[in-house]
């Protein structure tokens, strides 16, 4: 599975699915796929460590979840973003764009 | 807030096991089922999905595993999952289990009951608020380098100038006869300073403390009484304020109650008077030692900083009064290092020798463990094939040792709890703080560090041991394992076995010769048949000094006609017991310039009968009679230390002494010489004040007499060949037909005595002597298991051996060979081990007399002993050996 995505910056896999379930509340699989999309299949994400954060979002009370259909009538269990998820991507947003902004800088400068 | 969530979400997939992890299936199920049906809708058959899927994102199984673990309850989970296997294994094996519990029960018992003690005595904070803040101020002979009482006056300018210190007190204790209420009893009491309760903080339950009017010559007689004595004789009520407590004759208003279980310093005191209502004749004298003198430093002032003031203030006193303070410093000292005295080095010691039986204890349960394992070789490996972990299985085999060890910290706590007290009560002695001892969280919290150590230090060998099998080689031998390896951990922990055992036995033996060299020692006196009591006289005869002095040779000469009684007289001071009476002294009648400076002797203020009734040999001139009163002039006697030391070929009879503080007794000339009596103990020679002087009672001036060290505080000394519950009686009958209110008590014989002197070495002694058993016993359980079980594995060499024409003989010699030659490396590594150690019961705690540390005696008569020990302990089965049968032996494999 390494062969075309690359593997995630330590800690941003959270960020990304605080930011996806930004939008609206979506399942596991749905989020993968969305950040695959998004990514233009440069991040592909397993199940483990996709459930794994889930469960560390979960316990940190970032993120919320409710068993509900899906569009082809299955059941799935659906995240989606608490006051305080969103008040950590918004933050957490800010000091990303503040680090990448510092890191062109430097590669520029050379 | 996430840390609560954390621990609810653990909790609840802790306990709702089941459903969170059906959720979890159902989700990362779902999860993949989508993923297949995406690839499906792509135009893949439904295999090829499943397997890209399982590429790409991982297996169901692998999934799972990887979130399960992730969370901090999953760690709890295989914990709980292991301790249940452990249990069931150690059920399966109770023979097993039960010799490792009782070992470790005992191991980790005597440690717990032996912190507990150092707990209580070294460890645990004194029983005042902010006891840290609190010291003692000593005077400090600057020529002699040793502390002294300092003198009252002295005292009393301290506390004037002094700044560091919040407040500061003096405290000097005092007997008191009390005849009313209730029956006449005598009672240690103590004279404190007003600001004694406040600087050591004691807030009184009832009543005040005293006013600084109280603490005056003539201020009112009031008393402050300990919380048992208020319970005793007013049934503890409150109306005991302002009632009436007679001691020595005078009635004392009671103002004040202590707390229950106050006290100050070791022995238990009952009344508490003021102290500047004294007895001038000690108090006044700026000279004389008098009181002990305590204070509190002030917050943020260090003990250094309080040292320098008071060295400054004490400078300063000596320019305004050379006479009595020339040559003397001021020593500021934590109460803490001043109550807790010198046995923390015996202590600590012993804490050290019950960690060597600890250590004696686990290389059993090791060897045990290790046997043990050998059957199970073929689990471990079957563990492995399946995907055991080496850490996963040492973790699972430490979970069971853990167990093991808190089963055996759970026994040897209820030992130690049960055990510490009466161990305590049966040692005879002298161990400050005895009373806060006690199983208490510091010790629980000691128990259970020791018992997880334990658990490691036996468990690791044998699991790291364990976790190695060579899969192969031992799915396909059926069993037999890795033997020579595993006899080679055994091996090493049979010589640490006794190694360690070696040197407890060297200090245990040590000791002994020790006590027995000091029982052996002659103290200068005959100390059989000598009985010693303490008299308190009827109020109506110590008014005066005349009085008394007829009451006490009245006492003497009825007590000399009883049938049994060859001599009886009276003595300020009796040997060996720790009260002295040291005294400056000087040749002829000149005063030296610095009195500090001048040589210290020994004062013996005794009866003419004393000498006999001691056995003390007279060796020239003459001892007392009763013809030396205060009318006839000063006589003295001298020992033949003094005699030698300070007449050097002159002849001392006839010339003069002068001695005391101020103001001085004599010159007294010299009448006889005596025989030196050891007066500090019987294992002590070099230090502190050799040179003994005898004064005689009956020329003690007036003023003396009546004061409350003098003739009261005399002891009576009664040689008789009878045991003293045969004499005792009599005596109380002498005592009481002279008047009825004369308590007899400290009753004491002089064997007694003697051997009381000697509890600083015998408490140890003892204990070691113990612990020494103990570690033999394991160590010698220990070596016949090795061999033992040597021999069971070596069945079929030793069959072939006899096979081959060995002799029983052969088979026998070889065996025990086997063993005596791992006792004997244990044995040169424990002399050299104890050749260094045992210096710590020398420069550490300081309990040898008259053995060297490396006593060639006690070292050959040890190693002799664990020799035979050992070579009996491989005896039984090097004869188990010997018997086998080697058709049988041969058949069998």
């Amino acid at each position: 599975m390494a062969d075309k995505s690359s593997d995630l910056v330590q800690g941003t896999l959270d960020m990304l699915i605080l930011k996806t379930l930004a939008l609206e509340a979506m399942h596991g699989y749905g989020v993968a796929v969305r950040i695959e999309q998004v990514s233009k299949g440069v991040f592909r994400v397993n199940a483990g460590s996709l459930f794994v954060a889930f469960q560390r979002l979960q316990r940190g009370g970032l993120i919320r979840s409710e068993w509900r259909a899906t569009e082809n009538n299955r059941r799935a269990k659906y995240y989606s973003l608490t006051e305080q998820g969103r008040k950590k991507l918004s933050s957490e947003t800010r000091e990303w764009e503040r680090q990448v902004a510092a890191i062109a800088r430097i590669l520029e400068a050379s | 807030m996430s840390l609560l969530r954390s621990i609810a979400g653990g909790l609840r997939s802790l306990f709702r096991k089941e459903q969170v992890s059906k959720e979890l299936d159902e989700e990362l199920s779902g999860f993949l089922e989508m993923a297949t049906e995406e690839k499906m809708k792509r135009g893949m058959s439904r295999e090829d999905a499943l397997r890209v899927v399982r590429l790409e994102r991982g297996s169901l199984e692998v999934s799972k595993e990887v979130v399960r673990s992730a969370s901090w309850e999953s760690f709890v989970e295989t914990l709980w999952q292991d301790l249940r296997f452990a249990a069931r294994m150690l059920r399966k094996s109770p023979g097993f289990t039960t010799v490792a519990v009782l070992t470790l029960a005992l191991g980790i018992g005597v440690n717990t009951a032996m912190f507990s003690v150092v707990e209580g005595v070294l460890l645990a904070p004194l029983p005042y608020s902010h006891p840290d803040r609190l010291v003692v101020v000593w005077e400090n002979n600057l020529h002699f380098k040793q502390v002294v009482w300092p003198s009252y006056p002295n005292f009393k300018d301290w506390e004037r100038s002094v700044r560091s210190f919040q407040r500061m007190a003096a405290v000097k204790w005092r007997y008191y006869d009390l005849t009313s209420p209730g029956s006449p009893e005598h009672l240690l009491g103590a004279g404190i300073s007003s600001g004694f309760l406040d600087t050591l903080d004691v807030k009184l339950p009832f009543g005040r403390d005293f006013s600084a009017q109280e603490d005056q010559r003539g201020g009112a007689p009031v008393a402050i009484i300990s919380n048992d004595l208020w319970r005793n004789r007013f049934a503890g009520t409150p109306q005991a304020l302002g009632k009436a407590v007679t001691l020595n004759g005078v009635d004392y208003a009671i103002i004040g109650i202590l707390p229950p279980r106050f006290h100050f310093g070791d022995e238990r005191v009952d009344v508490y008077t003021p102290l500047a209502q004294g007895d001038p004749l000690l108090l006044d004298p700026r000279g004389a030692p008098a009181i002990v003198s305590i204070a509190r430093l002030n917050l943020g002032v260090s003990v250094v900083q309080a040292q320098a003031e008071m060295s400054a203030i004490q400078d300063h006193l000596v320019q305004l009064y050379p006479d009595a303070n020339k040559g003397l410093g001021a020593s500021v000292v934590p109460l803490r290092q001043v109550l807790i005295g010198d046995v923390s080095g015996t202590l600590l010691v012993l804490l050290g020798a019950v960690g060597l039986v600890l250590l004696i204890a686990c290389a059993n349960v090791a060897h045990l463990l290790l046997a043990r394992s050998a059957g199970r070789t073929r689990e471990f490996a079957i563990r492995a094939a399946l995907g055991a972990s080496r850490s996963r299985t040492v973790r699972q085999l430490l979970t069971e040792s853990t167990l093991l060890s808190l089963g055996g910290a759970a026994l040897g706590l209820t030992i130690a709890n049960w055990g510490v007290h009466p161990v305590l009560a049966a040692v005879p002695g002298n161990l400050p703080r005895s009373e806060s001892v006690g199983v208490n969280t510091s010790v629980l919290l000691f128990t259970l560090f020791v018992s997880i150590g334990v658990a490691v230090l036996f468990g690791l060998a044998p699991a790291l041991k364990n976790s190695k099998t060579d899969l192969q080689s031992t799915l396909k031998e059926a069993g037999r394992g890795t033997t020579t390896a595993r006899h080679r951990v055994q091996n090493s922990l049979v010589i640490l076995q006794m190694a360690l055992t070696l040197m407890l036995l060297v200090g245990a033996g040590l000791l002994f010769r020790t006590i027995q060299r000091m029982s052996n020692t002659n103290p200068g006196f005959d100390t059989q048949h000598v009985i010693t009591f303490k008299v308190g006289f009827s109020p109506s005869v110590t008014k005066t000094a005349s009085g008394m002095r007829t009451a006490y040779r009245q006492l003497l000469e009825r007590l000399r006609t009883l049938p049994g009684v060859q001599a009886a007289d009276f003595t300020y001071i009796v040997p060996l017991k720790s009260r002295d009476n040291v005294a400056a002294f000087w040749i002829g009648s000149q005063m030296p310039a610095v009195v500090r400076a001048a040589p210290r002797m020994m004062v013996f203020d005794t009866g003419p009968d004393y000498l006999r009734a001691m056995s003390i040999p007279l060796l020239r001139g003459r001892f007392f009679t009763e013809d030396d009163t205060t009318k006839s002039p000063c006589v003295a006697a001298i020992d033949d230390v003094l005699a030698s030391t300070y007449f050097r070929g002159q002849d001392p009879l006839g010339q003069t002494i002068t001695f005391g503080w101020t103001p001085p007794w004599g010159p007294c000339r010299i009448v006889g010489v005596v025989g030196h009596v050891r007066h500090w103990g019987l294992g002590n020679e070099s230090s502190y004040t050799q040179a003994q002087g005898y004064y005689p009672l009956y020329q003690i001036p007036d003023q003396w007499v009546t004061a409350s060290e003098g003739f009261p505080a005399t002891t009576v000394i009664v040689r008789t060949p009878l045991p003293a519950a045969a004499v005792i009686p009599a005596i109380k009958n002498v005592l009481y037909g002279i008047a009825k209110d004369q308590p007899i008590y400290n009753v004491e014989s002089m064997q007694e005595i003697a051997s009381e002197s000697m509890s600083a070495q015998r408490f140890p002694m003892i204990l070691l002597g113990v612990f020494a058993a103990l570690a033999l016993l394991l160590a010698s359980v220990g070596i016949y298991g090795v061999i033992s079980y040597s021999v069971t594995q070596r069945v079929h060499e030793i069959g072939i051996r006899m096979a081959l024409g060995a002799e029983k003989q052969n088979i026998l010699g070889m065996v025990i060979a086997q063993g005596l030659r791992l006792a004997l490396a244990g044995l040169v590594i424990g002399v050299g081990a104890a050749l260094v150690l045992t210096r710590l019961l020398v420069t550490f705690a300081n309990l040898l007399y008259g053995v060297k540390a490396s006593d060639p005696l006690t070292f050959i008569a040890v190693s002799t002993l664990l020799t035979a020990i050992a070579v009996l302990a491989c005896y039984i089965p090097a004869r188990r050996a010997s018997r086998v049968d080697p058709m049988v032996a041969l058949r069998y494999e």
